[in-house]
């Protein structure tokens, strides 16, 4: 009850007063950045972090939590009409909604895309309210040793998950991420490691410039290397229509939900993962599997609600255990610490009402989203008329001045710039950057962790592999890298090539 | 069997990757280990890069040997293939991009008035693209679009940053 009293005394603050202008801004600047092919989420929230660090912390995190919102469904507009996903979380969305657009049915699909986009915001949204309080209760009771595998666990897993294909890329991605953070004082002595008698490295790698480099930079040399985009033109067709049928698929759009808010809620894993895997189980149960992939509103709208769920799921783990859901929550993670606020298990006796204010912030980015989606329609079809060769040099300079902006240093450009560089020759190898980023959030309580859980046992390391909760995310590491290992897939297909043979006549 | 692209590709990463992962070792090893403080040995600080180093090492011998059972090896490189690579638009464009956006990160900002250094690199980028695109100089009036994007964003974003939200820009 004391929840929802401090939910509805944020609402009922934010609405009776400017904040709510900022709501609409910031909401509307987050769909523009979303739909432009090469402005990813994450881009959007670190410049807006650089942007707003001055301001007081609750309206910081409003503005960051709109434009986080409003660029994970913005995306879905390229996706339908260019088959470009404006952010990698709308990949699944361009499978159904362009094949949609190409028979004139522009303006449906962007109505399903944005009434699963409605529902979805707001099954993670009650989700983030009901698990966040329950998870930092529980988390509570963590240790050097629980952390130090939530750490390891996080890493192999966003690992794994965003590069299924070839989940070694992925781990080395999280390693590399974890090394980065190691450059720098560390925290128990205060000893320089990697610094070479730099001041600059002394102080470490900012994890915004780094982001703003491999986000931004990286990919402005991405967008510029492929070949250039079309704009589906035609029809737009009906809008309410879409609103309409949407609804009718009320039962995958809860199914999607919660399985979005779920993979969220994994470490690292987010948006992208949240609509792959929500597609997936809606392909899955379908009645109309054959429609998958040629414009089914079923698939369009799963991907949708599985993406924006995934959001508020992804600020479960920032709040509770100051470990990122997603690449876009790692920057609001770091936001928060810049304000003041310090999340991690905590965060219920500390700062009580943030959770709520963070629930309510989201419940009004939702529905802004929701109403400027719908009524925007054709005007926000404009933006996309945007060269890459007009938007791009924009872009970086918005970058260079955000890399600038948070520490007025010019080693903070020159980190944006080699993250940049390295994030893209990385992306051109097929390592994923998600891991990377959580790499170097983790990288400092991996290291803490660690030597303290050592120096509480005078280097035994059995309660490392005892303690329950350190068993279970040890044991699932060890069953991710397993499962992940060609022989074992080789093994598992065969076992059940076998077994469908011998169940079948 | 014959190398995909990225076999190759992986052949080589892996080297770096492995080369950086032995660095990682060694430069933990040669960490302070503050035995005259007489601190806890199990919080020396290159306990773990070190451990991370040693986890680099290995995956990039996975990598390698995955890479050389696959063939990635043999990588083809003739005057033919390294030449129709420098030559391919896609590079071409991105070597344009990199000179001009390190150009401008490293050798304007700071070093200019912010709004004259960004003015002349917004101006330079989207004339330089627009005309590898066309494969001449752009007509005039996209060099007329260029140059007013140019002035909006220089005047824009120094009046955003500095005016709107206190932040100071070098130069």
């Amino acid at each position: 009850m004391a929840g929802l009293e401090s939910f509805l005394s944020a609402i009922a603050g934010f609405v009776t007063s400017f904040a709510i202008i900022d709501v609409f801004w910031a909401t509307l600047l987050g769909i523009v950045v979303g739909m432009l092919p090469g402005l990813t989420a994450t881009l959007g929230v670190a410049l807006m972090t650089t942007l707003t660090f001055q301001m007081e912390a609750d309206r910081a995190i409003l503005i960051l939590i709109c434009m986080y919102v409003g660029a994970i469904y913005g995306g879905s507009r390229s996706a339908i009409l260019l088959n470009i996903p404006g952010t990698p979380a709308n990949a699944a969305t361009s499978l159904d909604g362009y094949p949609l657009a190409r028979s004139g049915q522009a303006g449906r699909a962007m109505a399903i895309a944005t009434t699963g986009s409605f529902v979805g915001g707001l099954i993670g949204m009650l989700a983030l309210a009901v698990v966040a309080p329950a998870l930092a209760e529980f988390a509570l009771s963590f240790g050097a040793f629980e952390f130090f595998w939530l750490a390891v666990f996080g890493v192999l897993i966003a690992g794994q998950l965003t590069a299924l294909d070839d989940p070694l890329k992925g781990w080395i991605a999280g390693f590399l991420g974890l090394f980065v953070a190691m450059i720098g004082q560390e925290g128990i002595h205060a000893v320089p490691r990697f610094a070479y008698g730099s001041t600059d490295l002394a102080g470490g790698i900012g994890l915004l410039p780094a982001m703003v480099g491999a986000f931004g930079f990286a990919e402005i040399l991405t967008v510029m290397r492929q070949q250039s985009y079309e704009v589906v033109r035609g029809k737009v067709g009906s809008i309410w229509s879409g609103v309409r049928q949407a609804v009718r698929y009320r039962i995958t759009a809860i199914r999607s939900g919660l399985i979005g808010t779920f993979m969220g809620l994994v470490p690292g894993v987010g948006e992208d993962m949240g609509a792959w895997a929500s597609y997936a189980a809606a392909r899955q149960t379908s009645r109309e599997k054959g429609q998958f992939g040629k414009g089914s509103v079923e698939g369009l709208m799963a991907a949708e609600t599985g993406n924006n769920a995934a959001v508020p799921g992804a600020l479960i783990p920032v709040l509770t255990l100051a470990v990122p859901g997603s690449a876009p929550a790692a920057v609001l993670l770091a936001a928060m610490i810049i304000h003041g606020i310090r999340p991690g298990p905590l965060i219920m006796i500390e700062f009580p009402d943030f959770v709520f204010s963070v629930v309510a912030m989201v419940f009004l980015a939702t529905c802004a989203m929701f109403v400027l989606g719908l009524l925007l329609t054709r005007p926000l079809l404009l933006v996309l008329r945007v060269t890459r060769e007009r938007l791009m040099p924009v872009i970086f300079v918005l970058c260079t001045v955000g890399a600038f902006a948070i520490a007025s240093r010019t080693f903070d450009v020159w980190i944006m710039l080699v993250f940049g560089v390295l994030g893209f020759i990385l992306r051109e190898l097929k390592y994923p950057m998600a891991p990377l980023i959580l790499g170097i959030v983790l990288g400092d309580i991996l290291d803490k962790s660690l030597r303290r859980g050592l120096v509480l046992t005078d280097g035994d390391l059995t309660p490392f592999f005892t303690r329950p909760i350190s068993i279970v995310l040890f044991g699932s590491a060890l069953l991710f890298i397993i499962l992940s290992m060609p022989g074992t897939r080789r093994l598992m297909a065969r076992m059940l090539a076998r077994r469908r043979n011998g169940d079948g006549p | 069997m014959k190398a995909s692209r990225m076999d190759r590709l992986d052949f080589v990463s892996a080297i770096v990757l492995t080369a950086f992962g032995i660095a990682v070792l060694v430069e933990s090893l040669r960490l302070p280990r503050l035995d005259h403080l007489n601190v806890n040995p199990y919080t020396v600080p290159g306990i773990v890069p070190g451990m991370l180093g040693a986890i680099l090492t290995l995956c990039g011998l996975a990598m390698l040997i995955r890479s050389i059972l696959r063939g990635g090896w043999r990588l083809d490189l003739t005057a033919d293939t390294v030449g129709g690579f420098v030559r391919s638009p896609s590079v071409r464009r991105v070597a344009l991009v990199l000179a001009l956006t390190l150009g401008y990160a490293l050798g304007l900002f700071g070093w200019l008035p912010f709004w004259l250094a960004t003015m002349a690199f917004v101006f330079a980028f989207v004339v330089a693209t627009e005309a590898m695109a066309l494969g001449k100089l752009p007509p005039l009036p996209n060099i007329a679009i260029a140059a007013a994007i140019a002035a909006v964003t220089g005047a824009g974003v120094e009046f955003v940053f500095e005016r709107l939200f206190y932040v100071r820009l070098p130069g």
